[in-house]
C-alpha cells in the first residue's frame, strides 16, 4: 500500500446538505488522497450519492467547501467540475439514447475538443485530426474497459447493464481526469464481472487517476480500498484503513442495525 | 378618471374571457402536463355553436340547414354541451394514446388538432362571419356609472357569468368526489394512480370541463362583437394561454388572476400608450416573456412544473395501433435509413436526381413547386437544428426567417432604391453579400432571444419563444417606417448574377438547390463534430451532458446562433424568390407548419426536413385536383392536421427516424484503432 500525499487531491470541509427539513449530510470532513481508491460506503439512504453529487457539482451544499488540487472549486458550475478534472459515474446509469456507443464515449471528450464552426465547416485539417485522435482514444477506452470494438457502432442504451456501466467508465475515462467517482459501479453484477471491474479500478489507479467509489459489497471495499469513509445518516461515521474501519464496532452496529 | 374607469371597465370584461379560457388550459395542464392548444379553436366553436343554434337556417358546406332558433342562453347551454363533448374525444383519440409518449408528441397533435378543427370551422361555416341573431339584451341601453363609465347590459351579462362560472368550479373542486380526484392528479399523477384515481377519467372530466369553458368564453366573446369567424380563437387563445402561465399554469386561481391582470393590462395599454391599439397584441407577449424570465412559474404557479418533462423529446416508439400500419412506416424508415447510410455518395445521387429534375422538368409552374420544397427543405433544417438535434422547442423560428428577408428587403427596396434611387441591377451583388451578413445579423438576434430562454425547458420554453416570434410579426406589423407594415414590401428583386437576371423557375431551382447544398453541408459538418454531439447530448440527457463538461448553456446559445443563421440565409433567398413579402409570410402558422414538416420527416436527421416538405407540398398541389378539395381549399389544412395525428398516434419518432444521423466525422470511422 502507498504512503498518502501529504495535500490531499480533493478537500471536502465541514459540508452540509439540507432537502427542505431533511439533513442528507452533516458537517462531512473527507479528503480524497493522490493516487487513492477511496471507499465511501453506508447503509441505504445514508447520503452517499449525495455526497458524489456535492463532490462533482450537481449539488450546492448548504454549508461547507471544497478544495480540488489547491483550488476552492465550491461555486463552479457542474461542467466546470469536469473541466477541472473530476469525472463521474451515475447510479442509475444515464448514458444517451439514439447515440452510438463511440458517441457517447466522445460526449466525455467535449473538453479537449477545440476547433471553432468555421475549421468545422471547411473540415480543416487540425480539426479533422483532433476528432480521429479523439476516436481512435475511444476504441483504447473502449478495450480498457473491456468491451471489443464491435459494440462501438451499437446504441448504447440497447446494450446489456453490465456493458452500458463499462461504456460510462470509458466516457468519464477520455475526458482524462485526475479523479474518478463511482457510484455503485458493481450493483447488479456477478461474481466474475465484479472482479472484473474491481480490475478496472486498480488499472485506472495505476494510471495515476484516484477513485471514489461508493460500494455495498465489503468483501471487495476491504480488499480494493486503501481508504474508507463511513457515513450513517449523512454523518461521518468512521473514517480510516479498511480493516480497521470495517472493525469498528460502530461501524458493524450501523449496518447490523438496518437491513441492506 | 372617466377615461381610465372605462378604459378598467373594458379591461374587466376582457379579462373575464381571458381568465374562463385561461382556466381550461391550466385544468387540462394540471392533470395531463399538456398545453392543449386546441383550446383556442374550442373557443371558436363554442361561438359558431351558439350562433347556429339560434338562427333559424344555417348554411353548412353550402347546404341551407333548418335550424332550432333558440334564445341565447339555451343556445349557449347547447354549444357548452356540444364542445365539451367534442373535447372529451378529441382526448380518446388524440391525446390518450400519447400519454406515456416523448414530450414533443402530445405538443404537436395538440397543434395538429387545432388546425385541423379551424380548417374544418372554415369548411362548414365558410370563409366569412356568421353574425348573431338580434338578442333582446343586446339591444338595451347601456348602464352608467359614475355618470361617465359606459357598460352594456351584455358586458355586465359576461362579467357575471365569468364570475359564476368560476365560483361553479371552485364548488366542485372542492366538493364533489370528481373536483377532489382532479386536484389529486394535478398535485401528483403518480401517487393519484396508486391511490386508485381512475386517471382516466379523471382527464376526461377536465378536458370536458376545459373546454366547455373555452366554448363559453368564445360565445361571450362573440357575441360582444356581433358574430363568429373561423379565425377568432386564435388570438384570444394564445393570450389565453399567456394569461394562464401568468398565473402559474396549473393554479385555478392563477388562471383567474393571469386573466385579470392581462385584460386590464391590455386595455390599460392600449389606452394609455402611443398608438397603444395597435401595440395591444405585443403588450401580452411582453408581459409574457419578460414574467417567464423573472419567475417561469407564474405568479401562483408551482416551479417543478419547469422541469426537463418526460425523458428524450423523440425517443420511443408508439405501443398503440394497427400492426400493419406500423410494418409500412418501418418498411418506408428503412428505405430511407439505407439510403442515408450511403453517406457522401447517397447524398451526391440525391443532389444529381435533384439537378436532373431541375433540368428535365417542363412546365415553370412545377418548378415552382419544387423550389419551394427546397426553401421548406431549407428552413426546416434550421429549425431541425434547435428542435431536432438541441432538443429545444423553438416555436419563434420564423423571426429569424422574417429578419432575413426583411434585412435584404429594406436594405434593397426601401433604402437604396426609394431613399437613394439605385437601380437594384447594378447593385445585384447585395444578395450574395446579404446572404451571410443576414445569417449573421439573425444568429444575433437568435442569441438575444435564446439567452432569457436558457433557464426553461419544455413546454415553457415553447411557450417563451412562441411569445417572442409574436413579438417580431406584431413589430414588423406595427413598425411602418421600418417594415412598411402590413403592406408589405413589393418589387424585391429577383436574384441575379452579374448582371443576369436570374428570375425564370428554372434559374430559381437551381439557385435554390445550390443554397440547400450550402446550408446541409454546414449542418452536417456542425452535426458530425464535437458540437453536434454536445447538442444531442443535451437533448438526451441535459445534466449527464453537463456532468460531461459540456457547457450545456453555451451549446444551447450555438444551437440557437446556427438555427438563426439558417433561417436569416435562407430568408433572404425566400424574399427575393418572392419578390414580396409581408408579415403574413412569418406568422406562428408558419413555424408551427415548419415543424410539423420536420417531426412528418423525422426530427434530427439530416433529409427529413426534406422529405416532410416534399410531402407537404407535393401534397398540397395534388389534393387540388380533387374536386371537394378544390371547392373547400381549407380542407388541406385539415388533411394535414389528421395526417399528423395519425403519425404521432402510430409512429411518434416520424418517418425517417432511423435515418438518424451519426454523430462522428464521416471517414473518421477508424477502423485502425480497433
Ligand atoms: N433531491 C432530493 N430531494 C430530497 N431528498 C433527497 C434528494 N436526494 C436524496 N434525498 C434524500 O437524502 C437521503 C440520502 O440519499 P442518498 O441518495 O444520498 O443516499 P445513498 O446513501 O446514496 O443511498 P443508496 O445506497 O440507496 O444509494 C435520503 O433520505 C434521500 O431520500
Ligand atoms: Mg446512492
Amino acid at each position: 500500500m502507498r504512503a498518502p500525499s501529504p495535500t490531499p487531491l480533493l478537500e471536502a470541509r465541514a459540508i452540509t446538505v439540507r432537502f427542505g427539513g431533511l439533513e442528507a449530510v452533516g458537517g462531512l470532513d473527507m479528503a480524497i488522497g493522490r493516487n487513492a481508491i477511496h471507499g465511501l460506503i453506508g447503509p441505504n439512504g445514508a447520503g452517499k450519492t449525495t455526497v458524489l453529487n456535492v463532490l462533482t457539482g450537481f449539488i450546492r451544499p448548504s454549508e461547507g467547501e471544497l478544495v480540488f488540487d489547491g483550488e476552492a472549486i465550491g461555486g463552479l458550475g457542474v461542467n466546470r467540475f469536469a473541466r477541472r478534472g473530476l469525472a463521474r459515474t451515475f447510479q442509475n446509469i444515464r448514458l444517451f439514447g439514439a447515440m452510438t456507443v463511440l458517441e457517447s464515449v466522445l460526449v466525455g471528450a467535449h473538453q479537449r475538443f477545440s476547433a471553432n464552426a468555421l475549421s468545422l465547416v471547411f473540415g480543416r485539417r487540425a480539426a479533422r485530426e483532433a476528432e480521429r485522435a479523439m476516436i481512435v482514444r475511444a476504441y483504447e477506452l473502449l478495450d480498457f474497459v473491456g468491451l471489443g470494438a464491435e459494440v462501438a457502432d451499437r446504441v448504447a442504451t440497447t446494450l446489456s447493464y453490465g456493458h452500458q456501466r463499462r461504456v460510462e467508465i470509458a466516457r468519464a475515462l477520455i475526458s482524462a481526469p485526475k479523479l474518478l467517482l463511482l457510484d455503485e459501479p458493481l450493483a447488479g453484477m456477478n461474481a466474475v464481472e465484479k472482479s472484473e471491474i474491481a480490475d478496472l479500478v486498480r488499472q485506472v489507479r495505476a494510471q495515476g487517476i484516484a477513485v471514489l467509489l461508493i460500494e455495498h459489497d465489503m468483501q471487495i471495499v476491504r480488499r480494493l480500498c486503501d481508504h474508507l469513509t463511513v457515513l450513517d445518516y449523512g454523518r461521518r461515521l468512521a473514517d480510516g484503513p479498511p480493516d480497521e474501519v470495517l472493525a469498528d464496532p460502530a461501524v458493524q452496529a450501523a449496518y447490523l442495525g438496518r437491513a441492506r | 378618471m372617466d377615461y381610465f374607469g372605462q378604459l378598467l371597465a373594458n379591461g374587466l370584461v376582457l379579462g373575464a374571457i381571458y381568465a374562463l379560457t385561461a382556466v381550461a388550459f391550466t385544468l387540462v395542464y394540471g392533470v395531463v402536463r399538456l398545453v392543449n392548444f386546441a383550446f383556442g379553436e374550442l373557443f371558436m366553436l363554442g361561438a359558431f355553436l351558439t350562433a347556429s343554434l339560434m338562427l333559424p337556417e344555417v348554411r353548412l358546406i353550402g347546404v341551407a340547414v333548418p335550424m332550432p332558433g333558440f334564445s341565447l342562453p339555451v343556445a349557449a347551454a347547447g354549444a357548452i354541451a356540444l364542445t365539451a363533448l367534442l373535447g372529451v374525444l378529441v382526448d380518446r383519440i388524440a391525446y390518450r394514446p400519447l400519454r406515456n409518449a416523448p414530450r414533443l408528441a402530445p405538443l404537436i397533435t395538440s397543434i395538429a388538432v387545432s388546425v385541423v378543427l379551424q380548417s374544418l370551422a372554415q369548411t362548414i361555416w365558410g370563409a366569412e362571419e356568421l353574425r348573431f341573431p338580434e338578442f333582446h339584451l343586446a339591444t338595451l341601453p347601456p348602464v352608467v356609472l359614475f355618470d361617465s363609465i359606459y357598460l352594456s347590459v351584455m358586458d355586465l351579462v359576461v362579467m357575471a357569468t365569468a364570475l359564476a362560472a368560476m365560483l361553479g368550479l371552485s364548488a366542485f373542486i372542492a366538493r364533489s368526489s370528481l373536483g377532489r380526484a382532479m386536484r389529486a392528479s394535478a398535485e401528483d399523477q403518480m401517487a393519484a394512480t396508486l391511490v386508485g384515481i381512475p386517471v382516466n377519467r379523471v382527464v376526461a372530466a377536465a378536458f370536458a370541463i376545459g373546454s366547455g369553458f373555452a366554448a363559453l368564453a368564445g360565445l361571450l366573446y362573440a357575441q360582444t362583437y356581433g358574430f363568429a369567424h373561423s379565425g377568432m380563437g386564435f388570438l384570444p387563445g394564445l393570450k389565453a394561454l399567456t394569461a394562464a402561465v401568468l398565473g402559474g399554469i396549473g393554479s385555478i386561481p392563477g388562471a383567474a388572476l393571469g386573466g385579470l391582470i392581462l385584460g386590464l393590462v391590455e386595455a390599460l395599454g392600449a389606452g394609455y400608450l402611443p398608438n397603444g391599439t395597435a401595440w395591444k397584441d405585443a403588450i401580452s407577449f411582453v408581459l409574457l416573456v419578460g414574467l417567464l424570465y423573472l419567475r417561469p412559474q407564474g405568479l401562483l404557479g408551482k416551479p417543478e412544473l419547469n422541469s426537463a418533462g418526460r425523458g428524450s423529446l423523440l425517443g420511443g416508439a408508439s405501443d398503440f395501433g394497427a400492426v400493419w400500419l406500423r410494418a409500412a412506416f418501418a418498411t418506408f424508415d428503412g428505405w430511407l435509413a439505407r439510403a442515408a447510410a450511403g453517406g457522401p455518395r447517397a447524398a451526391l445521387a440525391l443532389l444529381a436526381f435533384a439537378l436532373l429534375l431541375g433540368a428535365l422538368v417542363p412546365s415553370d409552374y412545377w418548378l415552382r413547386i419544387l423550389t419551394m420544397v427546397v426553401v421548406y427543405g431549407m428552413l426546416a433544417s434550421g429549425l431541425n437544428v434547435i428542435v431536432g438535434f438541441a432538443g429545444l422547442l423553438d416555436l419563434g423560428f420564423v423571426a429569424f426567417w422574417a429578419v432575413g428577408s426583411y434585412l435584404t428587403s429594406i436594405l434593397f427596396v426601401l433604402l437604396l432604391k426609394d431613399q437613394f434611387g439605385v437601380a437594384p441591377a447594378d447593385i445585384w451583388w447585395l444578395l450574395y453579400l446579404n446572404l451571410p451578413l443576414a445569417g449573421l445579423v439573425a444568429a444575433g438576434f437568435a442569441v438575444i432571444l435564446g439567452t432569457p430562454t436558457l433557464r426553461l425547458r419544455g413546454d415553457y420554453l415553447a411557450i417563451m419563444t412562441l411569445g417572442f416570434g409574436e413579438i417580431v410579426r406584431v413589430v414588423a406589423i406595427n413598425w411602418m417606417d421600418l417594415t412598411n407594415g402590413p403592406m408589405g414590401i413589393r418589387g424585391i428583386p429577383a436574384p441575379n448574377l452579374f448582371g443576369i437576371a436570374l428570375g425564370s423557375p428554372r434559374a430559381q431551382f437551381f439557385f435554390a438547390l445550390a443554397l440547400a447544398v450550402l446550408v446541409v453541408f454546414a449542418i452536417a459538418r456542425l452535426v458530425r463534430s464535437y458540437v453536434g454531439r454536445a447538442w444531442v447530448a443535451i437533448r438526451e440527457d441535459e445534466e449527464a451532458a453537463e456532468a460531461m463538461g459540456v457547457p450545456t448553456a453555451r451549446y444551447k446559445l450555438y444551437a440557437y446562433a446556427a438555427s438563426g443563421f439558417v433561417g436569416g440565409f435562407v430568408g433572404v433567398f425566400y424574399a427575393h424568390s418572392q419578390q414580396y413579402i409581408s408579415p403574413l409570410n412569418f406568422s406562428l402558422f408558419e413555424n408551427i407548419l415548419l415543424l410539423m414538416l420536420v417531426v412528418l420527416g423525422g426530427l434530427g436527421t439530416f433529409v427529413g426536413p426534406f422529405v416532410g416538405a416534399l410531402i407537404w407540398i407535393v401534397f398540397l398541389q395534388l389534393a387540388l385536383d380533387l374536386p371537394f378539395v378544390q371547392a373547400y381549399p381549407e380542407t388541406r389544412f385539415a388533411l394535414l392536421g389528421v395526417v399528423l395525428v395519425v403519425l404521432m398516434v402510430f409512429r411518434p419518432q416520424g418517418l425517417a427516424a432511423s435515418a438518424r444521423v451519426a454523430l462522428t466525422m464521416s471517414g473518421a470511422r477508424s477502423k485502425e484503432a480497433a
